[in-house]
């Protein structure tokens, strides 16, 4: 009895021990799915948000992508190197026109090729009502390509991959 | 056993090996049935109309393509990045094949071809052009809006998840 008391104290310790290993010491991938948990967060809207947190997240999201970051986006004529200011101010121009947004990503597939660098696949979907009341509802989806500058994870490339070719 | 105790015994069972062995099968069998075989999804959008209403229900088989190639006026599931998000689209044509639109009527290598499932009116006009190796040219049979406004197009057969099951 003594001894099973000893066993479920010592099996508890270890969960315990791995749970806050993993709380406190995340690994990279889920670092990278943190970053994208940020953009999602900061990209989406609500009817209720102010200038304040409109401005705010306008300068968010642009400290999540690298100097400068390249986008591949040919059907949205987005194509080229971009600055953080670029994309900052393209990002409040297109949330502008919605008075709701919802960014979500889906299926992330992370590897990492190189050391510091990892290779995301996803599905982004964005749900949105713009301001003259027209309901969006687009599908995309997503190579990017994350370098870890400064510790931190930033976009350095996002493709948009044709899943369907007219 | 009487009727009372059977009932009972169906509805609170007792947690004996044999019981939580049986649960954990039956778990693991819906589990796998469920993510890799037959995977249920909810249809949002009119672009598969009247077919597949928006907001139904249906099950992706993935096995539906094993032993099989996609044939014309088959329904397929096609993938994104992974089975969370698909679309649901319509087979119209096969690599090697020319496909165009005339005035609403798909037409294959020339020939017009007989699509009793598009029920409404439908204008288009596409150039002529060839599906590439390994691709077939899926369209939904919604085409009662502009072209621009339709997901369409040629996709690579190995994004093709498997058709519904009805």
């Amino acid at each position: 009895m003594v001894k099973m008391k000893y066993l479920l104290t010592g099996v508890l310790i270890v969960i315990i021990g791995v749970v806050l290993a993993v709380t406190l010491f995340p690994s990279e991938e889920k670092r990278v799915k943190k970053r994208f948990r940020l953009l999602s967060e900061w990209v989406s809207k609500s009817p209720e948000e102010n200038a304040f947190t409109l401005l705010q997240k306008m300068k968010d999201i642009g400290a999540l992508f690298s100097e400068p970051c390249e986008l591949k986006a040919p059907d949205e004529s987005l194509s080229g190197s971009y600055t953080r200011q670029e994309i900052s101010a393209f990002a409040g121009g297109a949330r502008s026109h919605f008075s709701r947004l919802d960014l979500t990503f889906h299926d992330l597939h992370i590897v990492f090729p190189e050391g510091e660098v990892a290779k995301v696949t996803l599905t982004a979907r964005l749900i949105g009502r713009s301001t003259t009341g027209e309901q969006a509802d687009e599908i995309r989806e997503l190579e990017c390509l994350l370098k870890k500058i400064d510790s931190k994870w930033l976009f350095n490339q996002i493709e948009v991959v044709q899943v369907l070719k007219k | 056993m009487s009727v009372n105790r059977r009932v009972r015994q169906f509805f609170f069972p007792s947690l004996t090996p044999r019981f939580l062995i049986r649960v954990f099968l039956v778990s693991l069998f819906a589990y796998l049935f469920f993510n890799y075989l037959c995977i249920p999804f909810r249809i949002q959008g009119t672009s598969m109309e009247p077919t597949y209403p928006d907001r139904g229900v249906n099950f992706c088989w993935r096995l539906r393509y094993l032993f099989s190639e996609p044939k014309r006026h088959d329904v397929v599931a096609v993938r994104f990045a992974g089975s969370k998000i698909m679309l649901l689209k319509r087979v119209v044509a096969r690599e090697g094949e020319q496909v165009e639109f005339r005035g609403g009527r798909l037409f294959v290598d020339g020939q017009e071809i007989e699509e009793p499932y598009v029920r409404l009116p439908c204008h288009w006009n596409l150039p002529s052009r060839r599906v590439e190796e390994d691709c077939v040219y899926v369209v939904g049979d919604n085409r009662n809006m502009p072209i621009e406004d339709h997901h369409f197009g040629q996709t690579s057969k190995i994004r093709i998840m498997g058709g519904p099951l009805w």
